[in-house]
Order: structure tokens, then C-alpha cells, then sequence
């Protein structure tokens, strides 16, 4: 790699404008998310003190009012006591719908950005990343583990503050009636700290293990339901309902194995003890004289707000538990390395169309044995170079290292006399064009499917490039033309019809090295014919990339290069090969 | 680029349900585990009365103490009685919460799971005329999220219990204090509950947004994260991200609206509740000031209040906060709903099959209004090999998929070994269909379990048997691990031909009365697909198959070639029979040959072709 980034990781995109976050642990990436919006978290920790303050203010007007009925301007003091109290009430409902106002924007907020963030850096790995991720996983991950830091937040966080406001404030309170008392709710708030600690490192694993069956149920899912033509042709209704009853059964387990974490939350008893500690405590220093008996029923009063904040955490900081799971998923993605930098400061010229393998050798990741070894061929701008050999020789392979989808292990490919890992990846990826063996349309219209790659094309240009391809015909013949929006599978389209549609697309956006692999196995030889005149056409002064197993091709190509098993076994035209090339006759033999 | 907000009018067969409706099907999911909800109530209910009781009893026992004139340690020893029940108190209320949330955990488990089982049938069983409308991203996140919402109802309705009860408890206490003072209170119930229902309306419709935009935005990271690789090729990363924050601020706006409104239903209720409050504290003291209520009741009445208005309003934030659980089981419901197109008429269990086939004028059109196949009659005897040819288009894969029954005719009759395909079992007789189609779709595992998928019964022998017989095993070598080649999602990780030699093995292993070949060897070499076709001839003999293929090398040794056009049978015969009579096969043939012959140049038949020059 050239130019490796200062900081961040590696990317095949980036998005300027992007916020850049902590990555290292769970806790400071939700901090740096959090801490951009300061304002909302000033705006949420004061309005839930002004909530507390006002609520307080309550019993103590109430109090008041008991009192100013003895005075001998009652009814004065009464009506004037009673409208306080509603400007109370109402000043306590503005915090109330400020603190609400706040965190629930806070909370959201941190579900989009993380999102987004998550889903920026997707798009910046490689395609040998994409290779390994089960994309259920992924969207379990984007969609609901993002989710879990909204809820974290909104409630978890949000009564997390209240239950710290309601255990200092009945503290506060009893120290002002006798700091005596403070001994066993002290020794309960120590207590409660150390059994909250205990508890979420309880439910830290349970609640990983269950963030992990969900991204593994949706991923099984995902898969059933991608492969589902494949589901029903094959009768496997009762094998994919056992998988997905199995996956669904642990993720009830994990649930219920929080239940049990939950079930032994220590905190109802501990709250409990504390007040019979405090009672009994209390009627000692009654009994010694030194506290009435009103100022013990106060005591204890207050030490029954503490159930309050004991109660809720049982609840609250398992959310606080999913939140750091699902960062952690999260986390996990966004940070896995990724091979490839898309390398903004590298070459970005018009493309001549020179392409030079020396000495590549390959291999995928994981993979023992290398799949491409020692490859060296050169293709001169305007060539068009066939690409032939056994299923599994290593052909798609071969085209998928010149725009740099992979990278070579050893050995070297030029574009234009230069290392595709000097080139801005930009600038490359957008000079070559690839027609895929395996069609992939985007649920949009037809005419977005081909103005993909260049989005701000005209219609004009959009027709132009499907006649090309052969394919305006039966566009015309779909029910809203151009606008016919295709099924996820493209499955409203037949083979040919969808090899065409990509054959546009590539048309369109007029790149200087254009690879076909296997683009035309779906259509018949006339309708080929057809496209073939097209692309000849369009390739006229461009470099072009073949594979094929169809002689038509073969034989209009400049030059052949066969390989077998990840070898560079010949190359030359289809006259010379087949007069010296034993394998090379073997494979087209049937034609002749 | 066209961005669609599908996701807020929701899928075409999304509806609404009514909250009886709804509450009929979720209670019925409960009734398995009622015994164990009502134990769990029980425990509530306990547990809200001991709380209750508790305050009682300690200033019941301080008074008693105090009265009988007790002083020092007598105190203490006096209220023994009482702080041992806080003791039992303190055991019993850990002993509930473990119960509670043991048995509930299982419960709401259990119903998730059942729950989940069921979409999940239901999603199975949807025709493929559904899941071409209808994107994965969508129906995966009806199945897992979606789900998951609606076990908020259960917690919520658990919570319910306890609240009602406290209610109801101080009620009496109000009441037995002043009447007329609990009546004024009771006077505000109303605008509690009132201000609660309005929320309602608003929460569902706002919960039913927002889960449509949630599903929406899975939709949109799954099509992008499916479709990187094209993006990646045109470098349209900027454009699949632009949508992407679209959907992804959409999501926002909407989550946010539906948070404040759930969210601000409980400052509304606060709001109400505090004013009755100052009403009580006003007229209370007034009717203090005019004799007509002692001081003490106005005091212990106010007291009370408090503790009235928090599970009052609790229960009235209740409707609103289920609106989501709701929101989400309309979702799921809905799906299950899903009227198929795809209609049997019965189930029977299919036979053995022969494999003979029949459309008898059947009409078919995946859309209306664009017929593919008016009144097509064809009769394919059990046991040939017949091979499909004609233009992209044609309607080829088309009679595939109705002998699959992936999708439903509109009219005319469809019959395999003379017996109506709408009153099979569909999962029987597809047991007896083996179909290869162009892309294969292989699921993440090794060849081998890829191979023996729809036959987890099969033997190593048999599998190994079957991979052999496709192509003589040769392809087996160039795989980096043989069969235990790992491979993930969809098939990457090995190339395209050799996922049409899986799937290939996959449907030898199952031993099929009826193939379908569609375009299975389209991405194969010559070379590996003559090797195939030695193997299929010996394969195939004695099953009906019908082989869709553009290189017409595969066609020839068919027992009967028939060509289509726009849903129409052209011409059929054997390859010398069709030659013979140089029709459209002749042509096609014709043009195919001269296509592989050493002399073609396709540049000189046709005249140059307009070339696009997009952008300059
Ligand atoms: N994404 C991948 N990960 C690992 N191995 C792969 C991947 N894609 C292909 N292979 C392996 O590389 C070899 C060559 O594949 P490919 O280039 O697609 O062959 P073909 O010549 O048929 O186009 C195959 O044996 C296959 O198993
Ligand atoms: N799932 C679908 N939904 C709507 N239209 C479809 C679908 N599949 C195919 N079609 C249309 O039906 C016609 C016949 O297609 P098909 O049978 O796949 O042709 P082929 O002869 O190439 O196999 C084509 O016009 C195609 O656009
Ligand atoms: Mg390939």
C-alpha cells in the first residue's frame, strides 16, 4: 500500500463530510457520538434536575397550604398557595417535555450516526470483506444492534438520572432530619454499587451472546429467504423451518438466560434490609429520645423512595448491557481491516487502456493454494484479449485484479505503465467497466439500473445505450417502459433479458477497458450477434477483456490467453492455439 | 437516482387490523401460558399488596409502642414483630422478583418463538410471484424485528396488572376517606383516560410509520451490501450512500416523531394530574375553611393522591406505549395473511411419478395485462428429454417455473402424470422435481452440504457418487478443498460454472422424476459441459427433462426439440426432422454454426450500430 491513511482505516470510500469517531473501545466510541451534541445533553441533565426540583416543590406547597389554613387570611393565602402550585405543575411538565425534548433526539440521533457511520465504512471494504460477512449478519448489525444504543439512551440513560436523582435526594433529606440515620442507607447505596457492578458483568455475556443469535437468526433467515426459489425447488421447506426453528430456540434461550440473570438481581432484597436496618436503627435512637416520632415515619418514608432507583435498574442497566453488546457488534465491523485504500492522492490521467500482468500471483484469502501463480501477459490499448479455460481455471479472477477488487500477493498489474495500487482508485475503477458473470440489478427502474454508474445521464443517453445492448426492444415491451421497476432477484427479467440490461450499463459509462465475463451466456446467438456488433463498436480504441466460451468471440479476439489450473498455459490466436495447443483443442473441438 | 419511498404506504398486502382484532390473535398466542401469566399476576399482586401493607404496620407498630408508654431498647423489642416481616418482607420480595422474572422470561420467549415459527411458515410458503414484488430485506426484518416489538406487549400488559390493582386499592382508601373530595378526583379520571385514547390514534399511526421506515432502511442495507460489488466495479459508492442517508434521515424523522409521541404522553398525564392535584388542594382547603371536611381527611386525602395519580397514569400511557407491540403484529400478521396466488386445491400426497406432462390451453401472465402464454398446449410423455429453444423472452424458463408451480396460472389445466398439479402437496411433489437454473444459488457450508441440500439423508457414498457423475469429478480437483470447499452466501467463493457443476450433483443426488435444465451449463466450458453431458445422457435416461439451452451443441441429442416464440410453439421434431425442414431451427442452427465456424466475422452481416457517447 502506497499511501496508507494517518489514522483512520483503510477505505475504498470515504465521505468527506463525515464526523470521525473513537473507535477503540464501546464506552468511548458512544462517548465521542454523544459529545456532539453537548447541547442537547446540557439541555437534558438540566431540565431532569429542574424536573426533580419541581417535583420536590410539590409536597412542599402542599405542606403550606395545611398550614395556611390557620392563619386568619385563609382563603387568600390558600387561592395564592393553589396557583403557585400550578405554576409549579406547569413549570413542571416544560422540564418534563424538555428532558423528553432532549434525550429522545440524543438517542435517535446516536442510532442514525452510528448507522451511518457503520454503513459509510461498509462500503469502503473491500470486496474480500464483503466475501466473508453473511449479509443477514451485517443487517442485523446496521439495523437493530444500532438500534440498541437509541434505547440505551432513551430510556436506559434517561432513568438512569432520575434513579440517581431519586437516591441522593431521600439521602440528602435524611441527613437534614438526623445524620445518625444515614448508616444504613449509606451502607445500602455501597451495597447497590457493588451488586449493579455484579449484575452487569452477569449480563454482559448474556447480552453479547444474545445480540450474537440474533445477527446469526437474521443471517439464517436471510439466507432462506435470498435462496428461497431454490428453497422451494429443492422441497427443503421442512429442513430450512428445523434450521430456522434451531437458530429461533437460541435466541429464546440467550432471552431466557437473561431472565434468569435479571431473576437474581440482588438489589429488591438489599432495599428491603435497608429499610428494616433503618426501622430498626430508628427506634433505637426513638427509644434513647433522640428523634421523634414524626422524624422516623419521614425516615422511613424516604428510604422507601430508594426502592425507586432499585426497581428500575434492573431494567435500565440491562439496556445499558444490549447498548455495549450491540456497540460492540457494531464496533466490530466498522474496525475489521480492510485491504484495499482507495489512495486519493495516487494517479488519476485519462486511461490509454495498457494492461500488464507481471509475474501476479494470487490467492484468495483463507485459500491454501494460490489461484492465479506467476501470471505475466500484456494487453496494448485497443486490444481485445480472450480469456479461456476449464471451469474454475481462474478466468473471473484474473479480470477482477485489474480494477483492483483484490489485490495481487506478488508480481505487479499496470495500468497504463502504473501499479493499479498507485492509481486513485476513483479514477480506475471509473476508466474500466465490468459486465458480471452474475447479473446484479438494483429493485429501481430499468432506466436508474442503467444509469447506475453514471447517474447524471440523460434519457437519451439511457436509450441510446440500451439499443446498443438490444435491449430497448423488450424494455418497450415491459408495462412502464423505462420505469418498470425490477424485483430484487431482477427476477421479472429473464437471463438474457437481465445480461442485457448490464451490457447497457456498461455501455453508458464509456470506459476506456471494458471486461465482459461470460456476458452473453444467456443469449441466443443471433440476439448476440447483435450485441457484438454493438460492442465492437463502442471497444473500437479500447482494451477489452474476454472471457467466453463461445468461438464467435474467441475468434474476433486479438489475442488468446488460456489458462488451467491458475496458469498461463499459452497465448495467441485462435489459429495458432488450435494448431499447437492440446487442451485448447479439447475445449473447442466440439465446434469443429 | 430514483429513490422510492415505498417504505410509508408499507407492502401492497400490509392492513389494518383492529385493536379486538389484533388483541384476539395475541391473546391466543398467550392462552398456552396462561396458568403461568396468572401465576405471575398473583405475584404482582402480592407483592403490590405487601407493599402496601408495609407503611401501615410500621406506624401502627411505632404507635403502639409509644402508647403503652415503652421506652429505650422495649421500643425496639415492641415492633420485633414488625421489622421480622420487614425481614420475611425483604426475602419474599427477591423470591417474587425471581419468579417473575424467570417464568415471565420463558413466557415471552416461548410466545416470540411460536410466533416467529409461524411468519417464518408463513414466509415459506409464499409463491415466488410474492417474492418478486416483495424485496428480502423486507420480509427478514417482518420475521426478526418486527417480532421482536411485539413481545414489548407482553411486559407492558404484565406491568398493566400491578398497576390496576394499586389503583383500585388506593381508590377504596380515597373513597373511605372523603367521598366528596374522591368524587372531585374521580372527575379528572376521565380527562386522563380521554387525553390517553387521543394519544392513541396518534401512536399508531406514528409507531406504523416508523416500523415501515425501519423495514425500509433494512431493505436498503441489504440491497446495498448484496449489490457492493457493483457498486464497487462502477464506483457508485457516493450514490448507494446518498440513498442510503435519505432512507437513513427519513428513519430519523420518523423514530423521533414516534418517540416524542410516545414519549410525551407521560409530561401530558403529569401535567393533568398536577392540576387535580392543586384542584384537590384548593377546594380541599376551601371545604376545610367552610367546615364542611375535617383537616386530617383533607391532609391524608391530598397524601393519597400522589400515590393514586402515578399507576393511573401508567395504565392511561399504557394504550399508547402497546400501540408499537400493535404496530409491529399488524406487520406480522399481515404477512401471514398474505393471500397466496399460488392456489391448491387439495394436498394429497404425490405418487411415485412417472413424469408425464401436460398443459392443456393454459393462459398464463406474471403481470395482468402482459400475457406470456395464451392457451399453450404441450405433451411431453413421461421419460423424454425435451429441449426448449427460441429467443430470450420466449417464455422458456417461464414453462419451467409453472411445472415447478412457482407460480399460478389463470386458466387451462396443468397436469403431470394426468393428475391436476393444483391437488398435489406441493412439498411432496417438488421432492420428485430436480431444477438447475442459470445461477445457482448455493447457501454457506461445504460443496458437500450443498450438495446433499433437499436429501439431508444422503450418504457420503451417495454424495460422492453424485458429484462423480457430473462432469467425470474432474472439476472436483480444481476446488481448493474438493467437497469440503467452504462456501458463503449466495455461492461466492467458488466461480460460476462451478456452482452450475453443484447444483448439477445437487439434483443428481436427489434422483428427480422430472428435471429442468435451465441454462444449467451456460457459464461451463465446452470442454467440462461435453464431459457433463456423457454423464447426464446416462443420468437422465428414463426421467422426463427439459432442457433450456442457448448453445444448440446441448440441444442436438434431444429426443425432441421444440422451438418457442412469444409463448408460442414455432416448430418441433427431432433435430434431423427439424434440419430437414428447414424452418426457424434450421435458421437458428444455421446462425449458431456460422457463428463457431472459422470463416464468421458478425461485423460484416450487420450494419454498424449507433454507438452511445454518453457525456463525451
Ligand atoms: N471469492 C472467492 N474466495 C475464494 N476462492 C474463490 C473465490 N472466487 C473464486 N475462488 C476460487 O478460485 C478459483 C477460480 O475461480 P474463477 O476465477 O471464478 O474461475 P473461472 O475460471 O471459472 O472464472 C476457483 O477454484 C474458486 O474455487
Ligand atoms: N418474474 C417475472 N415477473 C414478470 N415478468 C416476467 C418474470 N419472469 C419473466 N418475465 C417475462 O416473461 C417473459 C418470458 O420470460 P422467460 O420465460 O424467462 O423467457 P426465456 O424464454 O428467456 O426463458 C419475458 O418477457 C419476461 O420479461
Ligand atoms: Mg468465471
Amino acid at each position: 500500500m502506497t499511501t496508507p491513511a494517518a489514522s483512520t482505516p483503510t477505505s475504498e470510500f470515504r465521505v468527506d463530510s463525515a464526523h470521525t469517531y473513537d473507535t477503540s473501545t464501546p464506552v468511548r466510541w458512544i462517548v465521542s457520538h454523544v459529545s456532539r451534541y453537548p447541547l442537547l445533553l446540557v439541555g437534558f441533565v438540566l431540565s431532569t434536575l429542574a424536573f426533580a426540583i419541581c417535583s420536590s416543590l410539590v409536597p412542599r406547597i402542599a405542606g403550606l397550604a395545611f398550614d395556611a389554613v390557620d392563619r386568619p387570611d385563609a382563603g387568600q393565602a390558600l387561592l395564592t398557595l393553589s396557583l403557585l402550585l400550578m405554576g409549579v405543575v406547569f413549570a413542571r411538565g416544560l422540564a418534563d417535555f424538555g428532558t423528553i425534548n432532549s434525550i429522545e433526539r440524543l438517542a435517535q440521533r446516536l442510532e442514525r450516526d452510528a448507522r451511518s457511520e457503520l454503513t459509510t465504512s461498509l462500503l469502503g471494504k473491500s470486496q474480500a470483506f464483503h466475501d466473508r460477512q453473511r449479509v443477514g449478519d451485517v443487517m442485523a448489525r446496521a439495523a437493530d444492534d444500532v438500534r440498541q444504543l437509541n434505547l440505551m439512551f432513551s430510556p436506559g440513560v434517561q432513568l438512569i438520572l432520575d434513579s440517581l436523582i431519586n437516591l441522593v435526594t431521600p439521602l440528602v433529606f435524611i441527613a437534614a432530619i438526623d445524620v445518625r440515620m444515614l448508616l444504613f442507607p449509606l451502607l445500602f447505596v455501597a451495597a447497590f454499587a457493588w451488586a449493579l457492578r455484579r449484575y452487569s458483568a452477569r449480563l454482559d455475556p448474556v447480552s453479547t451472546a444474545m445480540r450474537e443469535a440474533f445477527g446469526h437468526l437474521s443471517a439464517g433467515l436471510n439466507e432462506t429467504i435470498a435462496g428461497i426459489e431454490l428453497v422451494k425447488a429443492a422441497a427443503a421447506e421442512p429442513y430450512e423451518r428445523r434450521r430456522f426453528a434451531q437458530n429461533a430456540r437460541a435466541f429464546r434461550d440467550q432471552f431466557v438466560r437473561q431472565g434468569d440473570v435479571q431473576a437474581r438481581y440482588l438489589p429488591y432484597l438489599l432495599v428491603w434490609l435497608t429499610f428494616a436496618a433503618t426501622f430498626g436503627h430508628g427506634l433505637l435512637l426513638l427509644g434513647q429520645g433522640s428523634i421523634s416520632v414524626g422524624e422516623l415515619v419521614a425516615v422511613i418514608g424516604l428510604v422507601g423512595v430508594l426502592r425507586g432507583p432499585a426497581d428500575l435498574s434492573i431494567f435500565t442497566f440491562a439496556m445499558v448491557q444490549m447498548g455495549l453488546a450491540g456497540a460492540r457488534r457494531t464496533l466490530a465491523l466498522i474496525n475489521e481491516e480492510t485491504e484495499l485504500d482507495e489512495n486519493p492522492e495516487g494517479y488519476a490521467g485519462v486511461m490509454k487502456g495498457d494492461i500488464r500482468f507481471e509475474d501476479v500471483t494470487f490467492t484468495f484469502p483463507g485459500a491454501e493454494a494460490p489461484t492465479l501463480e506467476r501470471f505475466t501477459f500484456h494487453a496494448r490499448p485497443g486490444e481485445t484479449v480472450a480469456i479461456v479455460g476449464q471451469t474454475g481455471s481462474g478466468k473471473s479472477t484474473l479480470t477482477k485484479l485489474v480494477n483492483r477488487t483484490f489485490d495481487v500477493d506478488s508480481g505487479r498489474v499496470l495500468v497504463d505503465g502504473i501499479d493499479v495500487r498507485d492509481w486513485n482508485m476513483e479514477s480506475l475503477r471509473q476508466q474500466i467497466s465490468v459486465i458480471e458473470q452474475e447479473v446484479f440489478l438494483f429493485s429501481r427502474s430499468v432506466r436508474d439500473n442503467i444509469a447506475f454508474g453514471l447517474p447524471g445521464a440523460t434519457f437519451d443517453q439511457v436509450v441510446a445505450a440500451a439499443k446498443a445492448a438490444q435491449a430497448h426492444g423488450f424494455i418497450t415491451e415491459l408495462p412502464q417502459g423505462y420505469d418498470t421497476v425490477i424485483g430484487e432477484r431482477g427476477a421479472t427479467l429473464s437471463g438474457g433479458q437481465r445480461q442485457r440490461l448490464a451490457i447497457a450499463r456498461a455501455l453508458l459509462t464509456d470506459p476506456r477497458i471494458l471486461i465482459l465475463d461470460d456476458a452473453t451466456s444467456a443469449i441466443d446467438s443471433a440476439t448476440e450477434d447483435e450485441i457484438q456488433t454493438a460492442i465492437n463498436a463502442v471497444l473500437k480504441g479500447r482494451t477489452s477483456l474476454v472471457i467466453t466460451h463461445r468461438l464467435s468471440q474467441i475468434r474476433r479476439a486479438d489475442r488468446i490467453i488460456m489458462l488451467d489450473r491458475s496458469r498461463l498455459v499459452d497465448q495467441g490466436t485462435h489459429a495458432e492455439l488450435l494448431e499447437r495447443n492440446e487442451l485448447y483443442q479439447r475445449i473447442f473441438q466440439r465446434y469443429d | 437516482m430514483g429513490f422510492i419511498l415505498g417504505g410509508l404506504t408499507g407492502e401492497e398486502y400490509d392492513r389494518n387490523y383492529s385493536d379486538a382484532q389484533l388483541l384476539r390473535r395475541i391473546v391466543g398466542y398467550f392462552r398456552p401460558h396462561l396458568g403461568k401469566m396468572l401465576f405471575v399476576a398473583l405475584l404482582i399482586a402480592l407483592n403490590a399488596a405487601a407493599l402496601a401493607l408495609l407503611p401501615v404496620l410500621t406506624s401502627r407498630g411505632i404507635d403502639g409502642a409509644l402508647a403503652r408508654g415503652a421506652q429505650g431498647v422495649e421500643v425496639f423489642n415492641a415492633n420485633l414483630p414488625v421489622l421480622l416481616l420487614m425481614v420475611a418482607a425483604a426475602g419474599l420480595a427477591w423470591t417474587f422478583n425471581f419468579l417473575r422474572q424467570a417464568i415471565t422470561a420463558r413466557v415471552v420467549g416461548d410466545v416470540v418463538l411460536t410466533l416467529r415459527e409461524d411468519v417464518f411458515d408463513a414466509a415459506v410458503e409464499r409463491d415466488m410471484a410474492f417474492y418478486d414484488d416483495y424485496s428480502t430485506g423486507r420480509v427478514v426484518s417482518r420475521v426478526t424485528s418486527d417480532t421482536q416489538d411485539f413481545s414489548n406487549v407482553v411486559t407492558l400488559t404484565l406491568g398493566l396488572i400491578s398497576e390496576v390493582l394499586i389503583v383500585a386499592i388506593v381508590f377504596v382508601i380515597l373513597f373511605s376517606i372523603n367521598v366528596r373530595l374522591a368524587l372531585i378526583t374521580t372527575a379528572i379520571t376521565p380527562v386522563i383516560l380521554g387525553a390517553a385514547l387521543a394519544f392513541r390514534w396518534i401512536a399508531r399511526r406514528t409507531s406504523r410509520q416508523a416500523k415501515r421506515v425501519k423495514a425500509e432502511v433494512n431493505a436498503n442495507i441489504q440491497e446495498s451490501i448484496t449489490g457492493i460489488g457493483v457498486a464497487k466495479a462502477f464506483r457508485q459508492e457516493a450514490a448507494l450512500h446518498a440513498d442510503f442517508e435519505r432512507v437513513n434521515a427519513e428513519a430519523y424523522r420518523l423514530g423521533l416523531k414516534q418517540g416524542l409521541v410516545l414519549q410525551s404522553i407521560f409530561p401530558v398525564l403529569g401535567f393533568i394530574a398536577g392540576l387535580g392535584t392543586v384542584v384537590v388542594l384548593y377546594y380541599g382547603g376551601s371545604a376545610v375553611l367552610a367546615g364542611a371536611v375535617t383537616r386530617g381527611e383533607w391532609f391524608l386525602f391530598a397524601e393519597s393522591l400522589a400515590l393514586f395519580w402515578f399507576p393511573l397514569t401508567s395504565i392511561a400511557s399504557f394504550w399508547s406505549q402497546f400501540q408499537d407491540g400493535l404496530a409491529a403484529s399488524e406487520r406480522v400478521f399481515a404477512l401471514m395473511d398474505t393471500e397466496p396466488q399460488v392456489v391448491q386445491t387439495g394436498a394429497e400426497p404425490v405418487p411415485e411419478l412417472e413424469g408425464r406432462i401436460e398443459f392443456r390451453n393454459v393462459h398464463f401472465a406474471y403481470k395482468p395485462g402482459s400475457p406470456v402464454l395464451q392457451g399453450f398446449d404441450l405433451v411431453i410423455p413421461a421419460g423424454q428429454t425435451v429441449a426448449l429453444v427460441g429467443h430470450t423472452g420466449a417464455g422458456k424458463s417461464s414453462l419451467g417455473k409453472l411445472i415447478a408451480r412457482g407460480y399460478e396460472f389463470e386458466k387451462g389445466e396443468l397436469l403431470i402424470d394426468g393428475l391436476d398439479i393444483r391437488s398435489f402437496d406441493l412439498v411432496s411433489y417438488r421432492r420428485q422435481l430436480g431444477v438447475v437454473q442459470q445461477t445457482p444459488y448455493l447457501f454457506t457450508g461445504t460443496i458437500r452440504d450443498n450438495i446433499r441440500y433437499g436429501r439431508e439423508d444422503a450418504s457420503e457414498e451417495q454424495v460422492l457418487a453424485a458429484a462423480r457423475n457430473v462432469a467425470g469429478g474432474d472439476w472436483l480437483d480444481s476446488l481448493p478443498a474438493g467437497l469440503d470447499t467452504e462456501i458463503s452466501e449466495g455461492g461466492r467463493g467458488i466461480s460460476m460454472g462451478q456452482r452450475q457443476l453443484v447444483a448439477l450433483a445437487r439434483v443428481l443426488l436427489k434422483d428427480p422424476a422430472i428435471v429442468i435444465l435451465d441454462e444449467a451449463t451456460a457459464s461451463i466450458d465446452p470442454l467440462t459441459e461435453a464431459q457433463i453431458q456423457e454423464g447426464l445422457e446416462t443420468v437422465l435416461k428414463g426421467r422426463t427433462s427439459i432442457v433450456i439451452a442457448h448453445r444448440l451443441s446441448t440441444v442436438r441429442s434431444a429426443d425432441r426439440i421444440i422451438v418457442l416464440s412469444h409463448g408460442r410453439i414455432l416448430e418441433e421434431g427431432t433435430h434431423d426432422e427439424l434440419l430437414a425442414a428447414g424452418g426457424h431451427y434450421a435458421e437458428l442452427f444455421e446462425a449458431y454454426f456460422r457463428h463457431q465456424s472459422a470463416s464468421y466475422d458478425p461485423e460484416g452481416l450487420s450494419g454498424p450500430a449507433r454507438t452511445p457517447r454518453p457525456r463525451g
